[in-house]
């Protein structure tokens, strides 16, 4: 796939950061006050490729403001004189900005190479408060990667002010129902790209990345029954790999790609199991009378998280991964549903019942800590974690229609996907994809 | 021995072999043999019927994405279940009777139990409720007779609503156990 030629990308730091990195934004505090960065004009250092310098600002600003961590003041917003300036500003003119209103400013230029393939883009990064040179980079490609150059501009801009990368360049897979039938979908975590990965008009359910994000596993009901496939994220070699009688569905790969949890209903209703990724050795890890579902594993590998109404209710619990140990993990509210545990491992983030609607709700992996992250607009179901732990995608009925919305992990900046007519549902985070 | 009683034993004789030839008693025994012959003719005229009908019944149905055909049945009714519950309801008992008469009648028949769920709640929990609601049914027609080895089940979730609207009285169709013929 063209979009994988970033292999030929080549990233040139132009002045190293500084040693004394300083931390802009705390976003583990459960509330930030985002960073209002001024995003200058961009310049084209050939001329003649004006709209290619605009398209890569339009990229820049939308993944910035995606990432809920930046203010982003427009050029355009800015006051006559700033409006123009563009291209790289050296350091004794940085004061000229301050009634721009931004603590930090992002300044940069392109160039398409005269063979018409390629281009360079360099971006600088400026404390305005401190009048510093954060960081600068320069990305050179063919034309046909600039998208994913550019997230990854946005990440280093993440990074130099959040003390960690960003996820511009992970994608996210979800289910999209088409009439009787559900196909699944991946689109870039900006929305764009949206593909079809599926096309077999059956019912096609909770895929889930392995984690070296190269197939998606998923349940089909091609067979007359709930089984298991492994599909290329490309939409190719689309193989049956779990097909016990009954159901095979919820699928959650272990952290090193060796074992997959999911619910299996061998003995007349569902359980988790255990199965190695050719479908072979189940093992059933829960016991008693309950149904249990939707298993997720710890960043670490060694405990599960499932979803059981052993106690009459459905509730989410925590196991070792051989089964043993199972306590009881909420107690608030008689519906807890789809636990997913986040990549950081402290919290674990689930669908919770209240008042008639369903919200999304995180709570530590030791029971304390419980919030509330959506409020009772529609119902917000399925959430799945960034792979930085920093972002929750979930489905969300609060227009209408069912549509997947992206928020950061405290509540803030919740924004729908994509621009889609609705039907969509279960949200399934990939890995980083450079 | 006189030849008085010879005589008298000949006669007796002779009696007993003309009441054994009565022609009155063997009517006697063939008048109820034609009326059962009748009734077993007019009950086999009437299951013959009761087949065609059930025959007649079967709708083929195709799945889109599904290789093959399956067959739906007015006379395999559906039953229906509480919010988050899968016991059946007491008044659906004698509905699972009727669906296992016929089950029992026409043993040549495999169907399927599907589960299963109104929209609410999640994907995966949903599944796993579907999937109780179709093991109970079938329970409760292997209970009354009915071969294992003739039913399957399947969990749809809420994957399959029959009514697509967002109130109590789409979700209560919803939450049903709906059998198909997968072979006649």
């Amino acid at each position: 796939m063209k979009r994988y030629l970033l292999l030929f990308l080549f990233v040139i730091f132009v002045v190293t950061p500084s040693a004394e990195a300083r931390i802009y934004l705390d976003i583990n505090a459960p509330t930030f006050v985002q960073i209002p960065i001024i995003l200058a004009k961009w310049k084209s250092a050939d001329k003649t490729s004006s709209p290619f310098s605009e398209k890569v600002y339009e990229i820049l600003k939308n993944d910035l403001t995606l990432s809920g961590f930046f203010k982003v003041i427009d050029a355009q917003h800015l006051p006559p004189p700033l409006r123009e300036k563009e291209g790289i500003p050296d350091m004794s003119s940085l004061q000229e900005w301050a009634p721009g209103g931004g603590e930090i400013l992002l300044a940069g230029e392109t160039l398409v190479e005269s063979n018409g393939l390629d281009f360079k883009l360099t971006f600088h990064l400026y404390d305005l408060v401190d009048q510093k040179h954060l960081v600068g980079k320069q990305y050179e490609g063919p034309l046909q990667t600039v998208r994913s150059a550019v997230h990854r501009m946005a990440d280093e801009v993440v990074l130099q002010i959040t003390g960690e990368r960003g996820v511009q360049n992970t994608k996210i897979a979800y289910t999209v129902r088409q009439g009787e039938s559900k196909e699944i979908y991946i689109a870039d975590f900006d929305g764009a790209n949206v593909k079809r990965l599926t096309q077999n008009q059956s019912i096609n359910l909770s895929p889930a990345w392995a984690p070296d994000g190269k197939k998606i596993a998923f349940t089909s009901y091609l067979r007359r029954n709930p089984d298991l496939y492994l599909i290329g994220v490309d939409g190719k070699n689309l193989q049956l790999f779990s097909r016990y009688p009954g159901l095979n569905v919820s699928p959650s790969w272990s952290p090193d790609g060796k074992k997959i949890a999911l619910m299996m209903g061998m003995e007349g209703k569902s359980d988790i199991y255990l199965i190695d990724t050719n479908g072979g050795n189940p093992k059933k890890l829960t016991k008693g009378y309950g149904n249990e579902a939707s298993p997720t594993w710890s960043p670490d590998g060694e405990r599960i998280a499932f979803v059981s109404d052993r106690s009459g209710s459905p509730q989410i619990y925590i196991m070792a991964r051989d089964g043993s140990n199972a306590r009881r993990l909420t107690f608030e509210g008689s519906y807890n549903t789809k636990p997913s545990w986040s990549p950081k491992g402290d919290r674990i983030a689930f669908c919770a019942r209240a008042g008639g609607h369903y919200d999304i709700s995180t709570i530590g992996t030791d029971g304390s800590g419980l919030r509330s992250l959506t409020s009772s607009s529609g119902n917000n179901e399925s959430p799945c974690w960034s792979p930085d732990g920093r972002y929750i995608a979930f489905s969300s009925t609060r227009t209408g229609a069912s549509k997947i919305y992206i928020m950061n992990d405290n509540g803030l900046n919740q924004r729908g996907l994509t621009s889609s007519k609705g039907g969509e549902g279960s949200p399934a985070w990939s890995r980083r994809f450079d | 021995m006189t030849k008085k009683s010879f005589i008298l034993i000949f006669f007796i004789l002779c009696f007993g072999l003309l009441m054994m030839g009565c022609p009155k008693k063997t009517m006697m025994k063939e008048e109820p043999s034609i009326k059962q012959e009748e009734a077993a003719k007019a009950e086999r005229a009437k299951e013959a019927k009761a087949k065609e009908q059930f025959e007649k019944s079967l709708v083929a149905k195709q799945t889109p994405g599904v290789a093959g055909e399956v067959f739906e049945s007015a006379l395999l009714k559906d039953i229906h279940f509480d919010f988050d519950k899968y016991d059946i309801r007491p008044s659906d008992g004698a509905i699972l009777k009727e669906n296992a008469a016929l089950l029992k009648k026409y043993t040549n028949l495999k169907v399927q139990i599907e589960g299963h769920c109104d929209e609410r709640g999640t994907v995966e929990y949903n599944l796993a409720l579907g999937e109780r609601r179709a093991n109970r049914t079938k329970d409760y027609l292997v209970s009354l007779g009915v071969s294992p080895d003739h039913v399957s089940t399947i969990s749809y979730g809420k994957e399959k609503p029959l009514d697509a609207g967002h109130n109590e009285t789409a979700w209560a169709k919803n939450r049903r156990a709906h059998t198909i013929v997968t072979a006649k």
